[in-house]
């Protein structure tokens, strides 16, 4: 019997209270509030925003908790560096998932973005996740981390993941909400994989990207929409730098993928609401952007009735941006 | 129950010769994934890999993908 209800906010004395029962958790809050928790069974990651039943949040105080199922065989927290990162997949259980945290502008998300769909194992072990963050206004003084709570440890530069084994009865099945759809612009391709994107090919011929963008007047606040098969995959933009003439983007871009600018989105909640039949089920875990937090003026509004943290990437399979993730842990047969 | 990874439903699959169309994100990217380590590597021992993958992706989650495994063997 669990002393704390799975997905939602708690106060820190009641996550404290629940690893020293023994739960297995994956956590979110603000660095302060996770370094007040004891050694357990818990990983977790820097996020202060937070999509709840009333709407988004920020809250310092708080910590969003994901519960392991009782159900679960096993809960074993492992943290990864960029060198050994493929052992993550190796590490992973045969019937699970592994929940995995990174924190934001370092090497070892950049070593996922762009390598994971590479790695053996890639789409066979589910792995579900996000990238930690810090408060908007203190973005490039303060660092994102992530906790192993097993250990104790608090990273920097390594992520952090928990493996959750699933008995036979169970399989974990990852899907998206992604409220942007493709546009009916040019078709843009990229030579090579990269979070900076300078030179790209549309209608077969080489354009920088920057120029492009401000000879368009492209507004930038909407991602690159990618064609994975008919799914969107979306690549948010961080900064356009027109002396430099180069694209910082959140996520790589990939050769091979079809991009476009995405159709404008006026209102971002009514978009979630759409998207999210109501009555569906609650996910095991889930997580939304926090570029859709601020361009869409999130704070107080809701995103169906979905709720989890509000994250700097989110992570179903490889990295996304501008997208909702979620977990579900479905019954077979 | 699926084909054995021997029949030539498979080869079509990674190939793209069969095109599967889903609204399924995971297994979308599966389909990419197999099509531009295609374009990249045609080979003999990357399809026979590539069909050895998605043979185990679609065992294992057959239950989950059972309208897309049903139009690959249409």
């Amino acid at each position: 019997m669990s002393v704390i209800a799975s997905a939602t906010l708690h106060s820190i004395p009641e996550v404290q209270a629940a690893i020293a029962a023994g739960e297995s958790m994956f956590l979110a809050g603000s660095r302060e509030a996770l370094s007040q928790l004891p050694k357990g069974n818990w990983v977790g990651g820097t996020i202060a925003y937070f999509m709840t039943e009333e709407g988004g949040l920020f809250a310092e105080d708080r910590i969003y908790v994901t519960r392991v199922p009782d159900f679960a065989l096993g809960a074993e927290a492992i943290d990864y560096g960029p060198d050994d990162l493929a052992q993550l997949y190796r590490d992973a259980p045969v019937n699970g998932f592994t929940h995995l945290v990174l924190p934001a502008a370092t090497k070892v998300l950049q070593v996922f973005a762009e390598q994971a769909p590479d790695f053996e194992g890639f789409l066979m072990r589910p792995v579900v996740g996000w990238v930690s963050g810090v408060r908007v206004e203190r973005i490039g003084i303060d660092s994102p981390a992530v906790f192993n709570g097993k250990s104790g440890a608090v990273f920097e530069d390594r992520c952090v993941a928990m493996h959750v084994t699933l008995p036979s009865g169970k399989i974990a099945d990852l899907d998206i909400v992604n409220i942007f759809e493709s546009g009916n612009g040019d078709v843009i391709h990229f030579d090579k994989a990269g979070f900076c994107a300078t030179e790209c090919v549309i209608g077969g011929k080489p354009v920088n990207l920057a120029d492009y963008i401000y000879e368009k007047r492209i507004p930038t606040e909407f991602p690159l929409v990618g064609d994975y098969n008919g799914s969107s995959i979306n690549v948010s933009f961080q900064s356009v730098d027109p002396a430099a003439r180069t694209v910082q983007m959140y996520a790589p871009v990939f050769p091979g993928v079809d991009y476009r600018f995405a159709k404008p989105v006026g209102d971002y909640s009514s978009a979630f609401g759409q998207a999210i039949a109501s009555g569906e089920q609650q996910p095991g875990f889930a997580c939304n952007c926090i570029l859709n937090y601020l361009y869409g003026q999130l704070e107080g509004k809701k995103t169906g009735d979905i709720t989890g943290p509000i994250t700097f990437g989110e992570i179903a399979h490889q990295l996304l941006n501008q997208t909702m993730v979620r977990l579900y842990l479905r019954d077979i047969g | 129950m699926l084909p054995d990874i021997n029949h030539p439903v498979w080869v079509e699959f990674v190939t793209g010769t069969k095109p599967l169309h889903s609204t399924k994100t995971t297994i979308n990217m599966l389909v990419h994934n197999n099509k531009t380590s295609y374009e990249n590597d045609p080979s003999p021992e990357n399809v026979k890999k590539l069909v050895a993958r998605t043979h185990d992706f679609l065992t294992q989650f057959q239950t989950l993908f059972a309208i897309e495994v049903a139009e690959i063997l249409k």
